[in-house]
């Protein structure tokens, strides 16, 4: 057992954030490895694959209902291959200040020592529009040091990943978190896998994996499985295995250089997505 | 860069908790953290039917954060109405539940069947310091409370002048204010203060028009009822301390209010015969005094620091040096009273600084010429420079150390005489 790698992951809100966590999370339990999911969205969905359900209690539904004095036993649940699972959920729709909510619930967990020393991993999946200082929470100082934006070839995907970065780069420069690389989940956009390369770059750091689209995904997802549970032996499960091992090996950790607007809108002619952003089918 | 603010002069706008307690029976209702009143009350003169001790409040904490403080507040309200016996319950929200998002609005609207009227100011103190906080009050109340007269009453006039509370001579200088309208002929309807409550506030749009003494503070009130209530208003500027400008305060009045010249002027010429006579009898006091007459500097809120300047001017033949404008006044009052200050007797001018920071204040006081011992009438904050100077030291603006005050006040002629009485007292001390 190595030392404790705390990562989050962000991206554009229906990128595939917390499908891709929760399949690479399955990866690296068949990797022997111990991992902590710490769900961030008021949503509550990021356990849900590894669970087989909303089966959980989210952190503030628990503290709202039965105040603060509980046992980490009640908001955290077991998942597939021993994983431990946590949503912090969040206020109804509307009231309330969920960013707020996200500190409260990893205050929380810290303090009922949910970090225990046998973990290797612990992810953080954060919503997709990082609007407050609250859902910037997981990458302070003591928090997750290394992050994953996932992106798509497509426009808004690629300017709110850029966007991300702007908020990396402030924490980079108080506190030690890097940006680990940019993760596919692939739309089938033309010259996907170029124009993800060259944004990545452009970024200073790369694209650490590149994961395909496959109908199989949606099916685990209705069954509420990860890939990996669902369908071990099909190509996507393996493409989840790759990406672990990926994660697992990744060394390079940069201070993005995030882009302006106008530059972003240069790659994206450049890889023609400008032209054929009228047709392109997915 | 991070600017360092040395001992400010205001509060922030949920202080507009003393305005609410300036109206009798009134309660202020606070959706905020339990730290914010018990900062924010002032000690002096707070204590009676509601102190800001029994002020209910929602005493908002991490939980309220995340999910909101909305049920909270509910049922504050609720309880509040049930136990306190007021007439005007008012609610004031804290900078947490504005950053949150609370819709406290909606929460109080649900309390519009309620026997007493509740009503609603947003005070986060991000929004600016008590003196927005006390317009947003007095805005709460005609948004919310008032409605349109159908009929004015003749010489029935609102008058609307100094921040309770923030001025240590509020309740005097509102009371001989009416007095002084009193005297010219028309009935003065003011909410503050003893003997002054809901009825006062339901009469409002009853009036001819709204008489509005201050440079600034109550300009957006004013604009409001005259907009949704249909009374148009007489701003004056310069609160009238002393009989020069009390006399042309009263003729302005007068000339606005329609009212009879000859009657107006009675009334002035009675009060100056009397003004002059005390003057006079103190002559050499003036003029033998050879430690007073050199500059002087006004350390205070607009109201104040204007005031008090033409007074001394005026009437006292004082020569002004910088005059320093605390109460963070927005800058687009800034110029229009900066030109009030050019505009005084005998061809002399003042420069008007607004500054907030005490210590820029003091830096400057230090670096001017007095040409001798300075006269600083100003906060207790500017005791210690006035004393190093070996100047002449008045408190007069918030913060007050040096002076209780009860029903004392400056304005008017009477409030001018009592003002020079205090300044002559500073000065004879010296040579006890």
């Amino acid at each position: 057992m190595g030392e404790l790698r705390q990562i989050a992951i962000y991206g554009k809100g229906g990128i595939g954030k917390s499908t891709t966590t929760q399949n690479l999370t399955a990866g690296l339990v068949e990797h022997g490895k111990k991992v902590m999911v710490v769900g961030c969205d008021p949503k509550a969905d990021s356990t849900r694959l590894l669970l087989g359900g909303l089966a959980q209690k989210t952190v503030l539904d628990t503290i709202r209902e039965e105040g603060e004095d509980i046992s980490l036993d009640r908001i955290m649940k077991e998942g597939f291959g021993g994983t431990k699972c946590v949503e912090s959920g969040g206020p109804e729709p509307g009231v309330g200040c969920a960013g707020r909510g996200i500190i409260t619930s990893i205050n929380m967990l810290e303090n009922l020592g949910a970090y225990t020393d046998d973990l290797d991993y612990v992810f953080y999946d954060v919503l997709g529009d990082v609007v407050c200082g609250g859902f910037a929470m997981p990458i302070r100082e003591g928090k997750a040091k290394e992050i994953y934006i996932v992106a798509s070839g497509e426009m808004m995907a690629l300017y709110a990943a850029n966007n991300i970065s702007k908020g990396i780069q402030r924490y980079a420069r108080t506190g030690g978190v890097r940006l680990g690389g940019i993760i596919c989940n692939s739309r089938n956009v033309d010259r996907e896998l170029d124009l993800l390369r060259a944004f990545s770059k452009e970024l200073g750091t790369k694209l650490l994996y590149f994961v395909p689209r496959d109908n199989v995904v949606q099916h685990a997802e209705i069954n509420k499985k990860t890939v990996i549970e669902y369908k071990p032996e099909s190509n996507q499960a393996q493409e989840y295995r790759n990406l672990a091992q990926a994660v697992i090996e990744n060394k390079d950790f940069v201070i993005p250089t995030p882009m302006t607007q106008e530059r972003l809108e240069e790659i994206l002619m450049e890889y023609g997505m400008m032209e054929l952003s009228d047709d392109y089918k997915i | 860069m991070a600017k360092l603010l040395d001992k400010q002069r205001y509060k922030c706008a949920l202080a507009a908790m003393q305005t609410v307690q300036a109206i009798d029976r009134a309660i202020p209702v606070l959706h905020s953290g339990p730290g914010c009143a018990q900062k924010l009350s002032d000690g002096t003169g707070s204590s009676g039917y509601f102190s800001p001790n029994i002020f209910p409040c929602t005493s908002i904490n991490e939980k309220d954060v995340v999910f909101g403080g909305v049920k909270k507040l509910h049922s504050t309200i609720d309880n509040a109405l049930k136990v306190i016996d007021a007439d005007l319950y008012v609610v004031l929200t804290g900078c947490i539940p504005e950053i949150v998002g609370d819709d406290s609005g909606e929460v109080v609207s649900e309390f519009a069947d309620a026997e007493k009227p509740v009503i609603y100011a947003p005070t986060a103190g991000f929004k600016g310091n008590n003196y927005k906080g006390h317009e947003q009050v007095i805005d709460a109340i005609t948004d919310q409370f008032l409605e349109k007269a159908e009929a004015r009453r003749k010489g029935f006039v609102n008058i609307w002048a100094d921040v309770p509370y923030q001025d240590l001579y509020w309740l005097g200088n509102i009371r001989e204010l009416e007095n002084l309208l009193k005297e010219i002929g028309l009935t003065p309807n003011t909410i503050f203060g003893y003997g002054r409550g809901i009825e006062n506030i339901k009469n409002i749009p009853y009036a001819e028009f709204n008489l509005l003494v201050s440079p600034w503070v109550s300009l957006k009130n004013v604009k409001k009822m005259e907009k949704k209530l249909g009374i148009p208003y007489l701003h004056y500027k310069t609160l009238p301390v002393g009989a020069f400008e009390t006399s042309k305060f009263l003729r302005e009045v007068g000339k606005f209010a329609k009212l009879d010249e000859s009657k107006v002027e009675e009334v002035i010429t009675q009060h100056e015969k009397y003004y002059y006579y005390l003057i006079e009898r103190y002559a050499d006091l003036f003029l033998e005094n050879r430690v007073i007459n050199k500059q002087f500097s006004v350390v205070a809120d607009a109201q104040y620091a204007l005031g008090i300047t033409k007074f001394l001017t005026n009437d006292l033949g004082l020569v002004p040096a910088k005059q320093f404008i605390v109460d963070d006044t927005p800058k687009e009052y800034r110029e229009d009273i900066a030109a009030e200050f050019k505009n005084l007797n005998y061809g002399l001018e003042a420069e008007a600084v607004f500054e907030t920071d005490s210590y820029k204040i003091h830096e400057a006081i230090k670096e001017h010429d007095y040409h001798g011992y300075p006269l600083v009438l100003g906060g207790y904050y500017d005791k210690e420079i006035t004393e190093d100077l070996k100047g002449n030291f008045l408190n007069i603006s918030w913060p007050v150390r040096d002076k209780v005050v009860f029903d004392d006040f400056i304005v008017g002629y009477t409030g001018g005489i009592r003002l020079i009485e205090d300044i002559y007292t500073v000065a004879s001390q010296r040579f006890n």
